[in-house]
Formats: structure tokens, sequence, C-alpha cells
């Protein structure tokens, strides 16, 4: 756990551009530490420059707080919304000079009001929020071994993980892991929202190796990984699979395969 | 949101019930249930009439804890997962037996057709304890007691370390006392040995005692990597719950405000803040466990640590306790001396309590090599070996006990290199200092002494725990001993 990660998609600080360029922006705050958004000057640093004339200079503050965050509405008119993009449309309205509204999404997205009909909007992860292990619930867990690597077995990435680990769990031990292709095929209209695009497919790839199991640094020292340097998936469903996250009983969550024995993962 | 589905439900039968009272379990007699952990139920038991002749001992105890690990309606994963935890605790138990460390009789897998729940489990039968630490500190523990409950703890850590062994699930939960009150370290489901300097152990730990290095690991094909470190944060969490009534030194109200809490403090954002009801010697050894990374944590080693408590003792007068229970022959290994004198010892008293501390890494030293010498080193043969008595020819040197610097001698890297500046190791030795030695190199680089003896024998030595080689090379000019040994492979082959 450590921490948030504040991402500003390419394009989307603002009809000015926001960032210079509008280049993507990713910061990464660890507990206790506070980012500032807004449209900033040089008497009020922002670490997010957003640029639309109808956001402050200093719009608000994001501080990273245990394992989840909190956002502060500097504006004395205008609410912020923080929307949960996997929940079904959750969100939260965050009024004017609020101070540290607590934020319990693992996703959010924040939307700030403008004049035109461009929003103005970032994402905030929280990847280390803590989950039971399964056989843990139903008892006082404070000082209990946890896995350390917990995952949200209802949000998409890990329907994702398990449809990378399905052909693995279906015992076809010999088949490749699944092609971002097949990802979006397998998961077709069953992810909220409608079928995952191939980009949303990758990109939970990469927060679950990343944020999530945090393999992204391959240690050639280590043993046996010199001469076989697999790829991001095949080690993503290596250690999913090694550590029990995931498991047999998983493959419910995702649809069940197609019918009349149209079963794709199985070679020929 | 995609409802949950699929994995509940199996999980949610109740399984602290898999045995009632009566129950025979093997040579045991299931009397209470004494607790339940995420995949296992621990049950006090008692041998059962006429069990087999020699199970459990000539003089078999009157009570034992079983800890049984249910396997059944698991998925084959899991199964491994539980299995590998046995496997550990196993492999640990025997080889690393140890007064400090609950003991393990036996492990068996349990056929229990008439009760599916638990055919098939695994059964790891154990010392019984009276109860564990976190008990004790709940019910209130007394002044004196706290010192010797942590000395007790570091020797465990120290055998552990030593025998390359890394527990990385250290907790007051996890610590027991005997019925004489004796501290016995047990739960190494998570236990891992070195492999060079690290171990790997599956990702898991509790939240309150992981290092601030943790919550940043990376998962990797073998887990996360622990180092012996781990285990010393984890002991000056403990010497904190100790002494501050079971309060961590890390503000929050919950573990994951603690945890976040680490890691500020561990990214250099907050100061380290203890409760003053810690008393200055165990503050200022808390605050070595819990120095931020694991550079810095390195070279407090549970046995320097050890050294400094026996030294503090010592030096408090605490009568004849100090160094009462070890023998007086022989010398340390090299290392132990680490924190003599510590940067905060100042003031009149600091000669007097860097010499304790000399005095006290000498003995405690002198227990390791005896205890150590069963220990299996990677890379390095298990044969008990032999030892090795420092020898300085620099005649000012040899009744100096006080490890100037001056006085110390090197240990080199590669025998087959010149013994130069790039090939000697951080540790230094001095004279006095017994080794242990593994085996012998007859034809190494040659190496003259101050008084022109020459010789091209080495012998290969161990070096303390957490030290940057596993081990190093004496000249055989540095020691008048010359052990019976096996030879060594030649280095770097």
């Amino acid at each position: 756990m450590s921490g948030v990660v504040v991402h500003l998609p390419r394009g989307s600080g603002g009809a000015d551009g926001g960032e210079p360029c509008g280049d993507a922006v990713t910061l990464r705050l660890g507990p206790g530490q506070v980012a500032r958004f807004g449209r900033g000057s040089a008497r009020t640093p922002v670490e997010l420059r957003l640029a639309d004339p109808a956001i402050s200079r200093l719009a608000g503050e994001i501080r990273a707080t245990d394992d989840h965050w909190q956002l502060t509405n500097h504006s004395s008119t205008h609410s912020y919304l923080v929307e949960n993009p996997e929940g079904a449309g959750e969100y939260l309205r965050v009024p004017p000079r609020r101070v540290g509204a607590p934020v319990p999404f693992e996703f959010s997205r924040v939307v700030l009001p403008t004049r035109g009909d461009l929003t103005v909007s970032f994402q905030v992860f929280a990847p280390d929020h803590v989950y039971l292990d399964p056989d843990a619930t139903g008892a006082p867990w404070g000082s209990r071994t946890v896995t350390a690597y917990s995952l949200d077995e209802s949000a998409t990435y890990f329907l994702v993980l398990v449809a990378l680990c399905e052909p693995r769990l279906r015992d076809q031990s010999r088949v490749a892991v699944p092609t971002t292709p097949q990802i979006v095929e397998r998961l077709g209209g069953h992810v909220p929202g409608g079928a995952p695009t191939a980009r949303a497919v990758s990109s939970h790839i990469d927060y679950l190796a990343e944020e999530k199991l945090r393999i992204g640094v391959l240690d050639d020292r280590e043993p046996g990984r010199g001469e076989r340097r697999n790829g991001k998936r095949e080690e993503i469903v290596g250690l999913a699979l090694r550590f029990g996250l995931v498991r047999e009983e998983h493959l419910a969550l995702l649809p069940s395969p197609a019918g009349g024995g149209r079963e794709r993962q199985r070679p020929r | 949101m995609t409802p949950p589905r699929g994995p509940e439900d199996t999980t949610e039968h109740d399984r602290t019930e898999l045995l009632p009272p009566g129950r025979r379990v093997g040579d045991w007699v299931v009397t209470e249930l004494i607790g339940a952990g995420g995949w296992s139920t621990v049950y006090a038991a008692r041998p059962a009439e006429g069990r087999r002749e020699g199970a459990g001992g000539p003089a078999g105890p009157a009570e034992v804890a079983l800890k049984i690990m249910p396997t059944a309606g698991l998925a084959p994963r899991q199964a491994r997962r539980i299995v590998e935890s046995a496997r550990r605790e196993v492999a640990l138990g025997h080889g690393a037996g140890h007064p400090r460390l609950i003991g393990l009789r036996e492990s068996f897998v349990l056929a229990a057709p008439d009760l599916p729940a638990v055919d098939g489990a695994i059964v790891l039968v154990m010392e019984r304890a009276a109860g564990s630490l976190r008990e004790l500190l709940d019910a209130g523990v007394s002044g004196a007691e706290r010192g010797r409950l942590i000395e007790g703890i570091c020797e465990g850590l120290a055998h552990l370390h030593r025998s390359g062994w890394v527990h990385a699930d250290l907790k007051p939960e996890n610590v027991l006392l005997g019925r004489d009150g004796s501290v016995k370290l047990s739960d190494f489901g998570l236990a891992t040995e070195l492999t060079g300097t690290h171990g790997y152990v599956p990702p898991m730990g509790t939240l309150d005692y992981l290092p601030p290095e943790r919550w940043r690991a990376p998962l990797g094909e073998l887990g996360v990597q622990v180092r012996p470190s781990a285990d010393i944060w984890a002991l000056g969490i403990v010497i904190h719950e100790v002494f501050a009534s079971g309060t961590s030194p890390f503000p929050g109200a919950t573990p994951v405000a603690r945890g976040a809490a680490v890691q500020e403090y561990g990214e250099g954002r907050a100061p380290l803040r203890m409760d003053l009801a810690v008393p200055p010697f165990w503050r200022a050894l808390a605050a070595d466990c819990l120095a931020p990374t694991h550079a810095a944590r390195a070279p407090h080693t549970a046995e320097s640590l050890l050294a400094r408590i026996a030294a503090g003792e010592a030096t408090r007068d605490r009568g004849t306790e100090g160094a009462g229970p070890h023998d007086t022959e022989g010398a340390g290994p090299p290392g132990t001396e680490a924190r003599v004198p510590g940067p905060r010892d100042t003031g009149a008293g600091r000669r007097g309590r860097a010499r304790a501390a000399v005095l006290a890494a000498v003995l405690c030293g002198t227990v390791g090599a005896v205890l150590g010498s069963d220990a299996v080193r990677d890379g390095v043969s298990a044969s008990p070996g032999g030892t090795v008595k420092v020898f300085n020819a620099e005649r000012g040197c040899q009744d100096r006990a006080d490890r100037d610097r001056q006085c110390s001698l090197g240990l080199a890297i590669d025998p087959l290199r010149p013994y130069a500046a790039g090939n000697v190791v951080p540790t230094r030795v001095w004279h006095g200092d017994v080794l242990t030695a593994d085996c012998r190199l007859p034809d190494g680089q040659p190496v003259i002494d101050e008084e022109d003896l020459r010789s091209t024998l080495w012998f290969r030595v161990r070096l303390p725990r957490g030290s940057a080689y596993p081990a190093a090379w004496l000249p055989a000019v540095r020691t008048k001993d010359r052990p019976t040994l096996p030879g060594c492979p030649v280095p770097g082959g």
C-alpha cells in the first residue's frame, strides 16, 4: 500500500490545454501527501494544472489518507462531483468549501464544472484498499495475518484477471494466456457499461501489474528470471494463481462459455 | 457494479467447530479449543490412553497443542498453500530446535472419514504454552518482566537468524509463554529459509508489523522478499508495545492508518514519536530496530541487540543476572560489537558501558557459535566445521579488549585474488575472536604476516547473519589453530 495515484489524461485538462501541450500527467501521493489542483499562477502554485477560465487558481486539494483520499473544495460557489466509473452511477457531491471529504472509491473521476459543454476531469486511483481474506470474514481482523495484495473481486480489473487466468484454471495448462482481443470477446456485454474496449482491458492489465501486484520492476538477479523473462500478462497469471489470488471458484464471475460447444479457449 | 458471485458460502461454515472435546487425534485426545486462525485451528490435547509405545518420547508431556490445518473441500491450489505453510513449520521445527522456539513434536495427516471437514487435515503436535504475549500485555505486565520478555524474543530471533531463517510474522500473538514464563516464538507458517541475504514469503503479513519497505515491495515469482531486518522492525514494534501497554509507536486508530503512518515515517515525512513510558534504554533500542530503511536497520542484528541488552543489564547493576547464565570461555564472532559504543552513549559512564558491551558480545558469541553449528547455510557445507581463534601478531593489540579499529584484521572476499583493499569484506575481526570455519583452501594467495610467517593456507569462515557476504576467508597466518577441516571447493568455480 502506498497512497493514491492522480492521473490527468491527455487533453482533459480543460479548454486551454491544461498542462503544457495538454500532456497526460500522473502524480503519485504517499500517505499524508497533498496535491493541489486549479488554474494556478505564480503566486498560487498547483501540482495539477487545469486550464479553464471557470476554474479558480486554487480549486481544490487531494490528500492521501490511510488507504483512501480526501477532497477539499476551495470553490465558494461550485460543487465537485466524484464519480465511480465502475459503480453504475455511484457518485459523491462535494459541496463548496467542504474540507477533507473522504472518498471511498478505488477508482474515481473528479469532475469540475465549466461554463462550456466540456467538463474538466481527472482520475484518482486508490489501489491500497484492504480486503479480508475469504477465510477470515466474521472475526476481528486487526492483528491477523492477511494477504498483502488484496483485490476487489467485484472490480472490472478482477474480471479481466479471471479471464486471463481462465485457460490455466480450466486445466488447459498448455494454452497461452489470452490476448487482449480474446479478453474483450470473452467479457463481451458482461461488464457494466457494455463491452470493455481493448484499450480499457490493456489499462486494467497495466493497473494490475503496476499498482496491485507491483510486478513492474523485473529483477534479473532473481533466480530463474534471467533466462526466461516472461511477458507482463504471463507474469500476472503466474502470480495470481501461485498465490491463490484467483481460484477455481472465481470462474463463476465470468459469463458462461458461449453455448453450442463454441469453446473458443480450447485448442483443437 | 457486478455483484460478487461464486466465492461466497463455501467459506462461511464455522471452521472453529471441527473437533469436539474427547475426540482422539492420533495419539492424543482433544481437551479444548485454544484458538482459530485463518487456515488453522488450535486445540489443547492430552496423551491418549494406550497410545503407541515411544510416541511423544519416553516421558511425554501432560498436554500438547494440536494445530489442525484442514485441507478438505479446498481447491488444489489452496490446499497447496496450506501444505506449504505446514511444510515451513515442520522444516523449521526439525532444523532449528531451540528453547526460545515452540517445540514441534510430530506432524501427521489426520484420517477421520467420519468428520469430512478435517479428514486429510495436517496436524502439527506442538508444545503447549500457557498463553501469549498479547494476553499478557492485555492483562498488564510488571516492570521487571518486560526486559526479560524482550531479551527472550531477541534470543529466539538471534537463533532463527543464525540458523538462516526469517520469522516474517513476529507479533505478540506469536510470542508464547511457557508455564515457567519462558518466551517461545511460534507460528512459523511464514518463516522462510534465507538463500543468500534474503528469503521469500507468500504475500502475507500482519499490517501493524510490516516494515516501511514492505508496503512497496513487488510481488515476484517466489513471493515477497524478506530479510532478517524485517523481523528486527517487528521487534521494535513489540518492544514499544511491551513498555507502552500494548500500543504501537505509530499513530492511527486502525492498522491501515498506522500502516500509512509507517510509510510517512519511512519516507522521512514524519518523525518517530515513541511513548515516554518506554524507558530511555529501551527507547534507544526500539529506535534502532525501527530505523526507516533496511540499510539503516541491518547493523542492528538480533545478536547485537542481545549484546546491548546484556550490557545494559550489567551497567544497571542488576545483581548477578546480567552475566550469569553464560560461560566465559572463548570469544565472539566478528560483527557482534557493531553498536559499541552507541551514538547515544555519552558522558562518564561511556567507557564502562562500552566494555560491558564487548564482554556481552563475547559471551553471546560463544553461545552463538555452539548453537549455530548445526545451521545449514546456502552454499556452505552442513558439516559442523571447526573453530579458529584469530591471532594478531601485533603484540600491542593482543591484550586490548576495546576493539580499536587500528587493531582489527580483515577477511578476504576471494583467497585467489591479491589480498588488497578491494578484496576485503566490511566485517572486521580482532585478536581472540573465535570464528567458525567450514573448510580449508591449501593453495590460495600467499600471505606474509608482520613476523614474516608466510602461508598459502586459508580458512573459509562464516560471517554473522546480515553481513554483506555469508562467508569470508581468513589467512592461516592470522590464527594458530589448525582444525581438521574438509577442503574447500575452488572459489568462484
